[in-house]
């Protein structure tokens, strides 16, 4: 995935919210100002940065370490911090502030440095009183104000002054429910908008949660455009100028040698008679031979490399990867636009905030036989056709030409297009489960079973990384003739096959054998706790599995009893196990379906009904008595 | 750090020039691809050549040699993981004055070979403490390609200096050249019986290691495999200097005796330890140690950064802020003041390196302690959760330079004192509701040493979700459908005052999901109840030796209530026997799982013991039985039936 934005702006939050409890500190005051002049059509724009924080305990004294994080739109001034201990009525200045620079994960180079210190003699009672200056040199990165953070705030203030003759746009998140205070005030020559809120409190992730812009209050701000001269001069905070501006970049890639890009397009749809056929040889050259190495720095983070560039290099972002569609594609004259994206961890619309925080990614849309296909080459195994399973639901920004663009919504794809189904044979030899399972992947099952076997797998033998993430009978099952076949990108199911031996795992007991046939006990681990928590359930795409399970009644045995049928069915997510006898085998036919990408907090009730009616139908077993 | 310990030993240097062995050496101009066994092709990369060249050079024009070393590789890569794992490239800087010259390029399957844009080089300043970095991603890649690097950097002159050889992925043949010239040197070679040749290049002398078929370090269970690798050390100084290894080692028990044992208590200091101790009745010596501990770990912030005032004794009392080697001075003046014999200990995290004493290379010496041999007890200064004890789990069984007082030293290996240091008492007591519609279970449990360590920790420091994980592990993990019905901990605090205090936790769960129906009987999971234990695999040749993460022992106590009107049958599963015989014939762990009946009560009695954290790597199959033993007691189950 390619995030090439805003990385800077979260980093600091991200660094702290991730090991520390909230109560061991606060903020007493955390107040923005930003100031916007305007000088011959140059904006000068500079945020003063104010907060004073105070040690509840001595627990975390960690938060002594600070992190201001900046990249190449930005420069970090004035800074001055101090540590005032209330008790002593001592001030202790910081006298050592460190420039650095970070490996990222995501992001191979960037340029983006940081700057750290750390508050001296902090203890319990202590308070850390920080302000500094951060100048703006590009006016599309105004940024955001997060009311509440990870640690509660006592006074959260954001204003902004600015210059009669610009036009400021503003769009807040989450602040329905928060007593949020606003107001407008002018002198001669400026407005000043001011937000302030009391007492927040601080946030806490959890596991499988959504991004927490999707829940935090925050005011996002934009300049629209000024006057000069009676003449209005656009900038931001429009969907035209968003694009224009888009454009404006995107104009700057690289178009040396594209003949050599056209060869490769030429050589590898040889043959191929229609457009669909060729897009998807396209797509797949693309997925399997430029590796995803994404670049940041400055507007190399908006320009794509140039197509010929990522062809000689082999490796690209998601800029270059949707840049080198784009050529390949319009020269084998198929439709294609160069496509701006969100990720599902941006919460954000291009319609309620026509700014560069709504997107993160970049794609390729082609338009074939009037199917409009989104192609995300950075996901090397999605099968063409299919979006990224992160871009699914997310407004995709379809430049058409120099001025028009068209805002499409990626569609969620179906349950039907992501399916495991499961074929088992189980026999019983000398009180040993033996398990002959087929298993077929599409979709994004395949997707993920394709990526996680190819980058978590590490050192772990094939049989050790089945037993850990299928978890099939008990922590003693042994695997054998493991196959794997169609382990690629294409929309052929990928084929898992291996034989099971299941040691301790059926009760035997005078003349009964008890079974369980449910060795495969999927979703049995995801009820909710709706004790404690607060944030919405994410789900990364909708999903079927389907099982048939026969199991050979032993010779000189007989089902002496099967459990009943049992289903819990809803829109969003279901399942139903039924047996069949049949002479000397038993059929079990379960299947589980998912249909959201999200379980939201008012329906964790429903969703634990489901869990739970599954679990206790996992927990049937058969019984076997000798004849 | 710890380099500044080191003073240079004098240079007396007689200059004899000879020509640089970096100059002539260079890749093959028409690079062909490397024939690889269909082993290796099924591996998602193997290097075909991992070559290292260290290479002290003494010209007329220079004082001092300067320092160049080479590195060569090809890399053969086959999959997208193998691509991953090499197609970008981090050239450390630490130490580097200039580089002479960088180049990389890629030969693919078809015999194409595209060279790196040098310009696409790009320079990353000060990562956190590891310096500057030169970084570029490898051109041309395709899948089952080669990528060769080669590159070499000039350095400032340092009489020591170490390479790891072995790796995560196979490599074919490793070289290590080790080019001395008329100067006195030094190598080892750890974890290989291969040896060094000595050998003449262009009539200097050098000495090459090499080797072939080095597997790739895989992570194993119960090992440190970071640690294990295969690795070289070397020392080189001026023709005629007689350097004992003890000299080297003296040399550093001298630097940091001076520094660290104050003749002097500070004002500052001394002001702090009458705060400590004002007030306090029982002053144990221990207690006193402990009060000094909690002090500094409630009041001081280490950090890691390059200013160099967080070594200097007066700023850090005044700041309360400073790197690992200020605050050792803190702990020191704070005893001094107090009277307390101490020792500095020397050594390193032995996950990351095996501390050496008979080999000097600063680069082992990586971790401080302070050791109180009147109470034999450790001091970590540098972590936070650990309070004073035994020596922190990484340090364990790692070899220390203990400096005293007088600036002796000695070395030993770190030992826990008390060998029943970390245990576990866990009493539970379980019924049934509901005619069998769930299982009740009511737990007591004591958890000490690092395992109570590792519990202050967590509930102080963890976030929410760390908490809430760790509550389930300390009510029985692996339950999918637990209710947590009471909690309650005591001890919690990591500002204990007396030594190995518990934590304690009294918990009560309930699970419908233990208990499985069969018709009119019921199955009871009773062997779940104990956590979810994982099971230890080893399908290929254990590479590592054995190493806990400490000695430690668990004793359960199971009571399971039998319902009245029913009978229970399969208690045969809940007895396991298994043990593992040291070489003296002594059982050093085990797993002993039974069960007896009393009344209406089935009453498991468990325990499991690691006596040592080493253990025998020809008897592995041994242990692996015993740790295996707990996941072959999660399968136990009981069988209630109606009685007739």
């Amino acid at each position: 995935m390619c995030r090439y934005l805003f990385i800077f702006l979260l980093a600091p939050l991200l660094l702290f919210s991730q090991d520390f409890k909230d109560e061991d500190y606060m903020y007493l005051k955390r107040h923005e100002h930003i100031k916007i002049s305007l000088n011959n059509d140059a904006f000068n724009i500079v945020k003063h940065i104010n907060e004073h924080g105070k040690f509840l305990t001595s627990k975390n004294l960690y938060y002594a370490n600070e992190t201001i994080g900046y990249g190449n739109f930005y420069k970090i001034e004035d800074i001055e911090a101090y540590t005032y201990l209330p008790e002593q009525d001592k001030r202790i200045d910081v006298d050592y502030i460190e420039t650095q620079q970070q490996f990222d994960n995501m992001v191979f180079y960037s340029g983006d440095e940081y700057k750290t210190f750390t508050f001296p003699a902090v203890k319990e009672g202590a308070e850390t009183h920080l302000s500094y200056k951060r100048i703006i040199s590009e006016p599309h990165f105004l940024g955001s104000y997060l009311f509440a953070i990870h640690v509660p705030t006592q006074s959260a203030q954001l204003s902004v002054e600015f210059p009669k003759n610009v036009e400021l746009g503003y769009t807040e998140f989450n602040t329905e429910h928060m007593a949020l205070d606003f107001k407008k005030e002018e002198t001669d020559t400026s407005f000043v908008y001011t937000w302030s809120a009391e007492n927040t409190k601080g946030y806490k992730d959890e596991d499988d949660s959504e991004n927490p812009m999707y829940y935090l209050p925050h005011v996002m701000l934009y300049i629209k455009n000024y006057q000069r001269n009676n003449e209005t001069i656009p900038v931001s905070g429009t969907l035209d100028n968003l694009y224009k501006w888009y454009v404006s970049l995107v104009k700057q890639t690289d178009q040396k040698e594209l003949d050599k890009v056209y060869a490769i397009a030429d050589e590898i749809t040889e043959g191929m008679t229609s457009d669909r056929e060729k897009a998807k040889a396209i797509f797949e050259w693309v997925q399997n031979n430029i590796n995803y190495i994404a670049f940041g720095d400055g507007y190399g983070g908006f320009i794509p490399a140039g197509a010929a560039a990522t062809c000689d290099t082999r490796y690209g972002d998601c800029k270059a990867m949707s840049n080198l569609l784009f050529e390949m594609l319009n020269h084998k004259g198929i439709q294609a636009y160069r496509t701006w994206i969100g990720s599902r961890n941006k919460p954000y619309s291009y319609f309620d905030l026509p700014s560069t925080s709504v997107d993160d990614h970049m794609i390729t849309t082609a338009i074939i036989e009037k199917d409009t296909i989104f192609l995300d080459a950075t996901d090397s195994y999605v099968p063409f056709g299919m979006p990224s399973a992160f871009t699914q639901n997310k407004e995709a920004l379809m430049g058409i030409d120099d001025t028009n663009y068209k805002i499409v919504k990626v569609p969620t794809q179906a349950a039907d297009l992501s399916t495991t189904t499961i074929t088992s044979d189980i026999t019983i030899s000398d009180g040993i489960v033996k398990v002959s399972e087929k298993r077929l992947l599409t979709g994004y099952d395949k997707v993920e079973f394709i990526s996680d076997y190819t980058f978590k797998k590490e050192s772990k033998t094939e049989e050790e990384y089945l037993n850990t993430t299928l978890a099939l009978g008990n922590n003693k099952t042994g695997y054998s003739n493991i196959l794997k076949t169609n382990f690629d990108n294409k929309s052929t199911p990928l084929e898992l096959s291996y034989d099971l031996e299941i040691d301790s795992y059926l009760k035997s007991i005078g003349t009964k054998i008890y079974l369980n046939p449910n060795i495969d006990r999927s979703l049995s681990k995801s009820a909710v706790d709706i004790k404690d928590r607060t944030l919405s359930k994410k789900i990364d795409y909708h999903f079927k599995k389907d099982f048939t399970t026969v199991i050979t009644i032993p010779e000189g045995y007989k089902a002496s009893y099967i459990p009943e049928e049992r289903s819990y069915e809803n829109d969003n997510f279901g399942f139903r196990i039924q047996y069949v006898l049949d002479g000397k085998t038993i059929t079990q036919h379960k299947s589980i379906y998912v249909k959201t990408l999200s379980v939201k907090t008012e329906d964790f009730e429903v969703w634990n009904d489901f869990i739970k009616g599954l679990r206790k139908a996992y927990k049937k077993s058969i019984i076997l008595e000798q004849e | 750090m710890i380099r500044q310990l080191i003073c240079i030993i004098a240079l007396v240097v007689t200059s004899a020039s000879y020509a640089q062995h970096f100059k002539t050496y260079d890749w093959k101009k028409k690079p062909k691809l490397h024939k690889i066994t269909d082993a290796e092709a099924e591996a998602s990369s193997v290097a075909i050549l991992k070559k290292h060249i260290v290479e002290y050079y003494l010209s007329d024009a220079n004082a001092q040699p300067i320092r160049y070393e080479t590195e060569h590789k090809i890399i053969r890569v086959n999959d997208d993981q193998g691509i991953a794992r090499h197609n970008t490239v981090y050239i450390p800087m630490y130490d580097v004055n200039n580089v002479i010259d960088i180049k990389a390029r890629t030969i693919s399957a078809k015999g194409k070979v595209v060279e790196l844009n040098k310009d696409n080089i790009k320079d990353v300043s000060n990562v956190e403490e590891y310096g500057d970095f030169k970084i570029f991603a490898i051109e041309g890649v395709e899948n089952n390609s080669e990528i060769e690097i080669l590159y070499t950097v000039e350095k400032d002159y340092e009489i020591y200096g170490s390479e790891t050889i072995q790796t995560d992925y196979k490599i074919k043949e490793a070289q290590f050249l080790f080019i001395s010239g008329d100067l006195e040197s030094n190598v080892k070679a750890y974890r290989t019986t291969e040896t060094f040749d000595s050998v003449k290049l262009d009539g200097t002398k050098a000495e090459l290691l090499t080797i072939t078929d080095i597997p790739a370090m895989v992570e194993e269970e119960y090992a440190t495999p970071k640690a294990n690798n295969i690795a070289v050390v070397y020392q080189c100084y001026p023709k005629g200097q007689n350097i004992s290894q003890n000299m080297f080692w003296s040399n550093v028990a001298n630097n940091v005796g001076m520094q660290f044992f104050p003749k002097v208590v500070e004002p500052k200091a001394q002001e702090d330890v009458n705060a400590i101790v004002e007030g306090q009745t029982d002053l144990t010596s221990f207690k006193t140690v402990a009060l000094i501990d909690n002090f500094v770990k409630n009041n001081y912030t280490i950090v890691s950064n390059n200013n160099p005032e967080l070594s200097d004794l007066k700023y850090v009392l005044e700041n309360r802020s400073a790197s690992d080697y200020g605050i050792m001075k803190v702990y020191a003046q704070y005893f001094k003041a107090l009277d307390i014999e101490f020792e500095i200990v020397i050594t390193a995290n032995r996950f990351l390196a095996k501390f050496d004493p008979e080999f000097f290379v600063p680069g082992m010496l990586r971790d401080f302690l302070i050791y109180l041999p009147e109470e034999q007890k450790y001091i970590a200064p540098e972590r936070f959760e650990a309070r004073v004890g035994e020596a922190p789990f990484n340090i364990l069984g790692n070899y220390g330079m203990f400096i005293q007082s007088n600036y002796d030293h000695y070395f030993s290996k770190i030992i826990q004192e008390d060998p029943d240091y970390s245990r576990i008492r866990r009493d539970m007591n379980i019924s049934f509701e509901d005619d069998f519609e769930r299982v009740i279970i009511k737990q007591d449990q004591d958890y000490f040493g690092h395992w109570a360590e590792t519990s202050r920790a967590v509930m102080s420091l963890s976030p929410e979700q760390g908490v809430a994980d760790y509550k389930d592990y300390l009510t029985g993990s692996g339950i999918d459908d637990k209710e947590i019905l009471s909690y309650e901990h005591q001890n919690a605090d990591m500002n204990i005052t007396k030594y190995n205090q518990p934590f304690k936790v009294q918990t009560t769960i309930a699970s419908e999901n233990l208990l499985e129906d069969a018709g009119d009987s019921y199955i009871f999971q009773v062997g779940l109840v104990i956590g979810t234990q994982s099971e230890l695999y080893q399908e290929t040749e254990r590479i590592n030796p054995i190493e806990m993460l400490y000695p430690n022992r668990y004793n359960y106590e199971i009571i399971v209530n039998i319902p009245e009107g029913y009978v229970a049958e399969g208690l045969e599963s809940l007895v396991i026997h298994k043990e593992y015989k040291a070489s003296n014939g002594k059982i050093t762990a085990k797993w002993d799982s039974n069960y007896k009946i009393e009344d209406d009560k089935i009453i498991i009695i468990i325990e499991e013991l690691y006596k040592t954290h080493e253990f025998d790597l020809n008897k592995y199959e041994a242990f692996r039985q015993v740790i295996n033993a707990a996941s072959d007691f999660n399968k136990a189950a009981i069988l209630f039936k109606a009685s007739e």
